[in-house]
């Protein structure tokens, strides 16, 4: 009866809307924690050694690929994934 | 008790930019083999490859003023000056409050300095000439005290401050008692800074603080007991602190020979111990001890990357590279053969 009112009543699409903001926005926290640290150190680096701008943005990138699975999960879940149907 | 010292987060945040630029601060120091090379050229040769690194300005600036030894040694510590200032101004928070800790042993060593040129009556050029305003006391401050004519008047003027406790033990006679109170003042204050942090990396600086004031009490030792001083005198000395304290105070007073059995086992007696069973000049085994510390200090810099010890290790670093620099100078200007000056020169 509970899976009936979640698929008919429409609520099905409003959870996995749900997941889908959580897939990308909690990923996107996660990358954000872990650039703090790199960003604040290729700063430090670029400083003293202005050559290294190239590598450190790149090390700086990094943790942003955590977002890009986020947002393949969340794409999936909104556009491929049709449970119960 | 131990204190554990857990990562919290955002903590290891405020090391990341000041260790990211230290790490790139040290790719630029002297590189160990060229010490080596140093040693078989002469002053001159070595002041041409130093225009080459980091030590350019300064060497162009004094360059007008001062030659030979005097013109490395000068430069080389308006460099160190600047390089620590520099630290100071890209540290912010608890970073800048222990180094700023750290660095104040400059404060100590310029209050020395400007007493020692008071009380024989040096110029107030002459003074300058050896003050590094690496610390606290800016350089503007130091030139108003080296222009003060008597030890007395250079007293007053830190009246209201930490110092002034220390340095009212001047009895007008000798600077010895007024040189070991700021000692005991600067570690007693250090080793509180470094007790009160709860970073990660604060426990292992602890331990290099006690290990610096352990090495310091060995040094104090081998001066004195070697001299025949009272234990008691010796004791008065010692600075407080260090983890073997109530060993080493034990030791003051023992013949030279009973005091060396008495070092066997502990963990600098493998820097020493060819040295002192040969009886040699009290100035080598100062040397094998500081390139001990040096050494520890390099060994402890890699233990927490965002923490302060890679700072740690390029303050030291640094000291050491201008360390190694002036006693070459020195030693090339005295005409010392070469081994000599090598076995002063501290590498990893």
């Amino acid at each position: 009866m509970v899976v009936d009112i979640i698929v008919d009543g429409g609520m099905l699409y409003g959870l996995i809307a749900v997941g889908a903001g959580l897939a990308t926005g909690l990923a996107g926290i996660g990358a954000g924690v872990g650039e703090q640290g790199i960003g604040a150190a290729v700063v430090g680096v670029v400083a003293e050694e202005p050559g290294f701008l190239g590598k450190g943005l790149f090390l700086m990138l990094l943790p942003e690929t955590l977002i890009i699975f986020g947002l393949a999960v969340s794409l999936i879940l909104m556009f491929a994934w049709t449970p119960f149907v | 008790m131990p204190v554990l010292r857990l990562p919290k987060f955002g903590d290891p945040v405020k090391y990341a930019y000041i260790t990211g630029r230290v790490r790139a601060k040290k790719t630029k120091l002297v590189p160990h083999d060229m010490y080596q090379r140093m040693l078989s050229m002469d002053i001159a040769e070595i002041t041409r490859y130093l225009e080459e690194t980091q030590y350019k300005d300064e060497i162009d600036e004094m360059a007008k003023d001062y030659s030979g030894a005097d013109l490395v040694e000068y430069a080389t510590f308006a460099n160190l000056a600047k390089t620590y200032r520099g630290l100071l101004d890209v540290t912010i928070d608890e970073p800048k409050f222990l180094v700023l800790e750290y660095l104040r042993r400059w404060d100590v060593w310029n209050i020395k300095t400007i007493l020692r040129g008071k009380f024989h009556g040096s110029s107030d050029e002459e003074i300058m000439k050896y003050l590094v305003p690496a610390g606290e006391l800016d350089l503007e401050f130091l030139e108003g005290l080296a222009k003060k004519d008597t030890v007395e008047e250079v007293i007053q003027a830190f009246d209201g401050t930490d110092y002034y406790v220390a340095l009212t033990q001047y009895d007008g006679h000798m600077l010895s008692s007024v040189e070991n109170a700021l000692d005991k003042l600067y570690y007693f204050r250090m080793e509180r800074a470094v007790g009160g942090t709860l970073s990660v990396g604060g426990g292992l600086l602890l331990k290099y603080v006690r290990k610096e004031i352990d090495i310091k009490n060995v040094i104090t030792l081998f001066r004195m007991n070697k001299a025949g001083i009272d234990a008691s005198i010796i004791q008065e000395n010692l600075i407080d602190g260090g983890k073997l304290g109530d060993d080493l105070s034990r030791m003051a007073g023992q013949s030279y020979d009973e005091f060396v059995r008495g070092l066997e086992g502990y963990p600098f007696w493998s820097a020493i111990s060819d040295v002192v069973t040969k009886g040699d000049e009290i100035s080598r085994i100062e040397a094998r001890l500081k390139a001990y510390l040096v050494r520890y200090a390099w060994a402890i810099s890699n233990y927490h990357p965002l923490s302060i010890l890679p700072v740690l290790g390029y303050i030291v670093s640094k000291d050491t590279e201008v360390s190694n620099i002036r006693k070459i100078v020195r030693g090339k200007e005295a005409d010392l053969p070469a081994e000599l000056i090598e076995e002063q020169v501290v590498v990893a």
